[in-house]
């Protein structure tokens, strides 16, 4: 499979409008290689945090349905999220969970690419370390390297307009996101 | 210094009422040493996803303050939790990123012990790991040992009751608690 568009689910783990990684995501159409087209993925802020029993007796959430949805129909996905307390924000991990009980799993077979951005030294890693984990268990093809770990974040975008203008950050990305499309085409079973 | 009640308060990371942790939760007070009143906490099944806007215009939700001053009030917490997803579940992580927001950080240096249950063979060993790498950026003080990892759960359990019958996790239960009062009288601070 060589000449066929790819089509690219983003998901942001942070529901705050300034947030840093919001930005980043919106900053990967201007980076990505031509074969690559990326859409936004629905957002899972109004979901309710996952119970079973209301699983069983409700059926799965429309959020959540409209999630995966998204997923399934994507040739790969890259999730930029902040890390809360060293690890994946609950609201992503929330929504993962959910995706994860449903029949038709999403990230089955899934490659998926992930990025992130903090103010502090780390750059998210923490958070990208543990995702990793748990999307390694859902059966997620996770992409190894290059990775984006953007740290200092307040200083690599414009303070009023939020554009990544950091540009060894865009360097990177670039890098990424190439590195990216061959990983989707050489594993993609999709044609 | 006299010994004193410890009060202590459990919170479970499933919601469901069938949950082998919830099971757990309660089979805690019978096997928790003398001197040491075990509460549940307040749930968090109520908690909206962690959002900064929010805490921003309306400010924290009731439910996240009640839980967050049951942990403040609390001489140690005990967290009993299943894996989804070799992580910390969605729910759960979410209370704890929203608890983490608040001026006095409820879980700044407070005892923390944690259990999990889960049908497969590791019973949990990855979420604790995963809940103590967040637990250190909170500065809580979790009790090393001994780990409780309930695997296997399902036949551990009285079918009907719901009581947990395996011996064995009984006792295991009971040094750790024995070990956690222990933990707790060690560093409280001295006021």
């Amino acid at each position: 499979m060589t000449d066929k568009q790819l089509d690219v689910l983003v998901i942001c783990g942070s529901l705050r409008k300034g947030s840093y990684n919001a930005a980043l995501a919106r900053t990967l159409p201007s980076l990505a290689p031509p074969g690559m087209t990326l859409r936004t993925a629905p957002a899972f802020a109004g979901l309710p945090v996952y119970n079973f029993d209301e699983h069983q007796a409700g059926g799965v959430h429309p959020i959540a349905t409209a999630w995966a949805d998204a997923l399934r129909a994507a040739d790969a996905v890259i999730i930029v999220s902040p890390e809360y307390n060293w690890s994946i924000p609950g609201g992503l991990k929330n929504a993962i969970d959910w995706a994860s009980r449903m029949k038709d799993q999403p990230f089955a077979g899934k490659p998926v690419a992930l990025q992130s951005a903090a103010t502090g030294l780390l750059g998210g890693s923490r958070m990208q370390y543990h995702l990793r984990q748990s999307l390694t268990s859902i059966d997620a093809l996770m992409f190894p390297k290059p990775e984006v770990i953007v740290a200092f974040a307040a200083k690599k975008f414009d303070e009023k307009t939020l554009e990544l203008t950091d540009q060894p950050t865009r360097d990177m990305i670039k890098l990424q996101l190439e590195a990216f499309e061959k990983f989707v085409r050489r594993l993609a079973p999709r044609g | 210094m006299a010994a004193k009640a410890l009060n202590v308060i459990t919170v479970c990371g499933s919601l469901r009422k069938g949950s082998f942790n919830a099971m757990v939760q309660r089979a805690l007070p019978p096997l928790a040493p003398e001197g040491m009143v075990l509460d549940a906490a307040p749930s968090f099944a109520a908690f909206p996803l962690y959002n900064a806007d929010v805490q921003g215009a309306t400010g924290f939700p009731g439910p996240v303050t009640a839980l967050a001053d049951a942990i403040r009030n609390a001489d140690g917490v005990i967290i009993v939790t299943p894996e989804y997803n070799f992580s910390i579940p969605g729910g759960l992580k979410n209370a704890i990123d929203w608890v983490s927001r608040l001026p006095s950080q409820p879980f700044a240096g407070k005892p923390v012990a944690l259990q999990s249950a889960s049908p497969g063979p590791l019973g949990g060993a990855r979420v604790q790991y995963d809940l103590r790498r967040a637990m250190v950026f909170l500065d809580a003080f979790v009790l090393n040992k001994p780990e409780i990892f309930i695997g296997s759960c399902a036949s551990k359990f009285d079918e009907k009751t719901g009581e947990l019958k395996d011996e064995a996790t009984r006792n295991f239960i009971k040094q750790q608690l024995a070990a956690f009062a222990k933990f707790i009288a060690h560093v409280a601070a001295k006021n």
